[in-house]
């Protein structure tokens, strides 16, 4: 609150100031290329109608133009996060989580089935060259139905029961994609932070593309280039997301200028950007980013001693109170993001566990409240998370419309004798002279978790976890491995619980899938052979043993094929609810917090966020196109 | 004399060849694939991938071919200068490596040029006034960097220059030069910087030249040879350098062996704690996450190097060294 004042008063120098009361002032990097006829004037460069940034926080204030922004990565090929913060798509998440047009003018939408997109008249790629339907249908015909290109068919996102839609081209600046059934995951998919793309440069791609160039010249040209094929040399100059080719023309806010490998990756304003502030002038603010590569374990003490300008990726909230020591000396601030996450932490029994008497006992819904109600979180949540963090189940979160008291405390309050009680009637009475319960083949019960061996958070709780889980007559151990093992583990069954993280999607809206919570894939770590049955479309491994775990599969199919909100509500409620009881993952603390580095020099970074991959794009939904850099501040 | 060169060139054929193969399977055996380890580090970081994508660059990248194809692939394409691919950076490895082959060897032979200056004075130094003061102080100062490790030092270093003078001293260049074409500016601005590197990494092996250097010198100055010089009133600085010394020299010599490698994979760690654009953090990258054309190629590389190290070594005693060229040729 102490902030609002020194805001405001900033705000009114600004007006004083007269910054940013000239409508379509040029930034000062284009300004001389503009004056010497080597690139048009701003209102060339926009679209007709530019999209207008308009952002209410009372801590936001219109920018100035210029300056670098220097971020830390941990490897050459993060630099797709540059795309995540960049956050240009078709459509997008704002702050409060509607979905609303960005790249798009608008979209009309007929019972999620039928999709009509209106681009902006006027709008360019950064190379100048326009952005029209065109390059829609270059991806329809020349990228997702050529064989060579997608020798599996199209995205899975594009088909409903394996059917594709009808693209049709009505104008210029207007497509249409025509399904037989409702395909509600197909507006979230082009909102992702790696979304869907369903457009391509193609005045750029055709160079690659035999349909324009030929067979032969195609083939000579990837062999030429060190390429398998011309596929293979076609994709790799067609790496949207990636962002590791130069010459490849973008929409995002900065363009990447510097190939693969390098230590330094420096990205510089796209001149036709199509978003403006509220005074009209064309966004972004800073003129160029620079992401330095620095190893992953380096960072937390680079980002201390001040070598960036803005940092999150690589930080974790053991890493805080070095950060806050450091930031006075170093100007910058220390602010604290809550993570879209459904679970910082949770444990998955695996109910596929090839020992039989353990998958049983994994698949009896009273062994898992059991072992749920034996975990004392608000210890864990002081002890690791210095009582910071929530103490929940795995479900969605608080800032979801989805979000219900009840699917939170479910079998989460800590209660030794409850637990104890639904243990004997399972008929796990009988114990060892140690005191641990026996399984019904005489063996005592030890729990085998298997970690990933990333971080010495996880042992950190589960050694907590042994401690309560001893008083139920449960000995745990821990197994660290590293991920590959550890996926293998899983998938084959071998391994019997494991600990990760919660749902990826805390923070979901009924219009986004609920595919994490039905088996619907192999890392599903809970039940990776239900979800790989599923994935394979039926056949192979085994089908889903347990009525409600196929009620989650009916409901998540009738999610994909339903056509109204009030419906998709209704059935993600559903299947929250079933989560709650079943306690099919057993989640420990959520929301926990992510630092963010921020040089007291930038601008209109929110103290308070939420720090998410989707929904969100991390910074992306925040608009780091409005970021900038206050040239009054020292560096 | 000649057959046994050309013998030596020759049997390093088989070598290399059964280097390859060790160095192959080495690499296939940690779990999974490339592919494999790309998906769960983006699983890791709450990040999908669409398995329709996954299936095409795993066809395009010959993952689904049995291990023996994968590897006749490689070895075949190696005979034409064709190192593989590297999944990682989506470029043929040779376009990879690039730039960085010749930074490293920049920094590395600087630092064996750095180490060699002050080892060698100071060695010698040591070991003419034994037990002296001189001779602890500097024997004190040879353990220390004996007894740190490179990257600590590194680290250390990196605390204090951000502490004292507010810098970072991360890096080989100037940020504005990096990715640049090479110009002169490019080269003052990397001499400029390289110092830092060049004495972190150096400080380790200085010390242990110093030490060998020392031993080996004293173990030739308590021989006869030397009493008899002196008595026949040869200038101490004569007698020194015309006989200990180059005896102690051999030493040194065989070191070439192991010296050649060191230029292309030397501190590792290092490197990654000071930024460096060097080839070591990119080894250490390219076999975490499997990239196992890139990590191939750089193993191959350097055990070719070792080979050839330990060639020339041999090659150079013979011809430095008159009792091995006389008892050799006898053998022979």
């Amino acid at each position: 609150m102490m902030r609002l004042p020194a805001s405001l008063l900033f705000a009114f120098t600004l007006v004083v100031l007269g910054v940013g009361a000239t409508r379509g002032e040029e930034p000062p990097l284009l300004k001389a290329d503009v004056e010497a006829g080597k690139l048009p004037p701003m209102a060339q460069r926009l679209p007709r109608t530019p999209l207008v940034v308009d952002i209410t926080r009372p801590d936001w204030t219109i920018g100035r133009y210029g300056g670098e922004l220097r971020t830390l990565l941990a490897k050459d090929r993060d630099i797709r996060m540059m795309v995540v913060y960049g956050y240009s798509r078709l459509v997008g998440y704002d702050d409060q989580l509607n979905l609303v047009p960005d790249i798009l003018e608008r979209v009309e939408n007929v019972d999620s089935r039928i999709f009509t997109f209106h681009l902006r008249p006027g709008h360019r790629w950064s190379d100048g060259q326009p952005f029209t339907s065109a390059d829609f249908r270059y991806f329809w015909e020349d990228v997702a139905n050529n064989t060579d290109l997608s020798p599996f068919g199209l995205p899975r996102i594009l088909k409903v029961r394996d059917r594709g839609p009808r693209f049709e081209v009505l104008s210029d600046t207007a497509v249409r994609f025509t399904w037989d059934e409702p395909n509600p995951m197909f507006l979230p998919a082009l909102a992702g932070p790696s979304p869907l793309y369903i457009y391509r440069p193609a005045h750029y791609l055709k160079q690659f593309h035999p349909r324009y160039i030929g067979l032969d010249k195609a083939k000579a040209q990837a062999k030429e280039a060190g390429a398998r094929s011309w596929a293979g040399y076609h994709q790799k100059k067609d790496e949207q997301f990636r962002f590791d080719n130069p010459d490849l023309p973008t929409l995002e806010p900065w363009i990447n200028t510097t190939p693969l490998p390098s230590t330094r990756f420096v990205f510089v304003r796209n001149p036709y950007f199509h978003r403006v502030d509220k005074a009209g002038r064309q966004l972004p603010y800073i003129d160029s980013v620079v992401a330095n590569i620095a190893d992953g374990k380096l960072i937390p003490a680079k980002a201390g001693t001040g070598d960036v300008d803005i940092q999150a990726r690589d930080l974790r909230f053991d890493n805080y109170t070095f950060l806050k020591e450091n930031a006075k000396r170093n100007q910058y601030r220390v602010l604290l993001w809550a993570k879209g996450i459904g679970s910082q932490i949770a444990l998955y029994p695996n109910l596929n566990v090839e020992d039989p008497e353990w998958r049983k006992l994994m698949r009896d819904v009273r062994f898992r409240r059991a072992l749920s109600l034996g975990i004392d979180r608000h210890e864990i949540n002081e002890a690791v998370y210095f009582g910071l963090a929530k103490e929940s189940s795995n479900t969605v979160l608080q800032r979801s419309p989805l979000f219900r008291q009840d699917f939170r405390t479910a079998w989460t309050k800590y209660d030794i004798k409850a637990a104890n009680a639904l243990l004997d009637s399972i008929g796990l009475g009988k114990r060892d002279a140690h005191g641990l319960r026996l399984l019904p083949d005489g063996r005592a019960m030890e729990i085998i978790v298997d970690t990933a061996g990333e971080s010495t958070e996880e042992t950190d709780v589960l050694e907590l976890v042994r401690d309560s889980w001893r008083k139920l007559g449960i000995a745990l151990f821990s197994r660290p491995s590293v991920r590959e093992v550890f996926r293998k583990r899983v998938y084959s069954g071998k391994s019997m619980m494991t600990v990760w993280s919660g749902l990826n999607n805390g923070i979901p809206t009924s219009e986004m899938s609920p595919d994490e919570l039905a088996p619907t894939a192999q890392e599903q770590l809970q039940w990776p052979m239900w979800g790989q049955y599923y994935e394979n479309g039926g056949k192979g491994s085994e089908p889903p043993a347990l009525p409600d775990v196929k009620e989650l599969v009916d409901l998540y199919e009738k999610w994909r094929l339903s056509g109204s909100p009030a419906e998709r509500e209704q059935i993600w409620l559903q299947i929250l609810g079933i989560h709650a009881q079943q306690v099919y993952t057993i989640g420990i603390v959520s929301q926990a917090l992510q630092p963010i580095v921020s040089r007291n020099r930038v601008r209109n970074v929110p103290a308070e966020g939420l720090w998410s991959w989707d929904p969100g794009s991390y910074f992306g939904m925040y608009h780091p196109d409005t970021f900038w850099l206050d040239a009054q501040e020292t560096r | 004399m000649l057959r046994y060169v050309v013998n030596r060139i020759l049997l390093m054929i088989p070598t290399m060849i059964a280097i390859s193969i060790i160095v192959f399977t080495i690499i296939q055996l940690p779990p999974g694939n490339y592919l494999e380890s790309y998906i769960a580090e983006l699983q890791a970081q709450g990040e999908s991938v669409d398995p329709q994508k996954i299936a095409f660059l795993k066809q395009e990248y010959g993952l689904d071919k049995p291990p023996v194809e994968q590897y006749l692939r490689w070895v075949g394409g190696m005979f034409r200068g064709d190192f593989g691919y590297s999944f990682e950076y989506n470029l043929p490895v040779t376009k990879v490596v690039g730039d960085r082959m010749f930074l490293t060897i920049i920094v590395s032979a600087f630092t064996i040029l750095f180490t060699w200056a002050v080892a060698f004075p100071i060695g010698i130094y040591s070991a003419t006034h034994q037990y002296s003061w001189g001779d602890y102080g500097l024997s004190l100062l040879g353990f220390l960097g004996i007894a740190i490790p490179n990257f600590m030092l590194a680290l250390v270093m990196l605390y204090l220059a951000n502490v004292f003078f507010g810098t970072s001293i991360g890096g080989l260049m100037g940020p504005e030069f990096i990715g640049k074409p090479w110009s002169w500016p490019k080269i003052v601005s990397i001499l400029e910087h390289s110092w830092i590197p060049v004495f972190i990494i150096g400080a380790g092996g200085t010390a242990g030249m110093i030490r060998k250097m020392r031993a080996n010198l004293l173990d030739e100055l308590q021989k006869q040879y030397v009493t008899t010089a002196r008595a026949k009133g040869l200038p101490p600085g004569k007698v020194l350098r015309k006989y200990p010394l180059r005896m102690a020299l051999n030493f040194f010599i065989s070191d070439i062996g192991s010296l050649l490698p060191h230029i292309i994979s030397g501190a590792e760690i290092t490197a990654v704690v000071l930024s460096l654009p060097t080839t070591g953090p990119m080894l250490l990258a390219a076999l975490k996450s499997q990239d196992m054309y890139l990590a191939g190629s750089f193993l191959m590389f350097l055990a070719f190097m070792i080979v050839v190290g330990v060639l020339i070594s041999d090659l150079a005693l013979v011809a430095l060294d008159p009792r091995i060229r006389l008892q050799g040729g006898v053998a022979r």
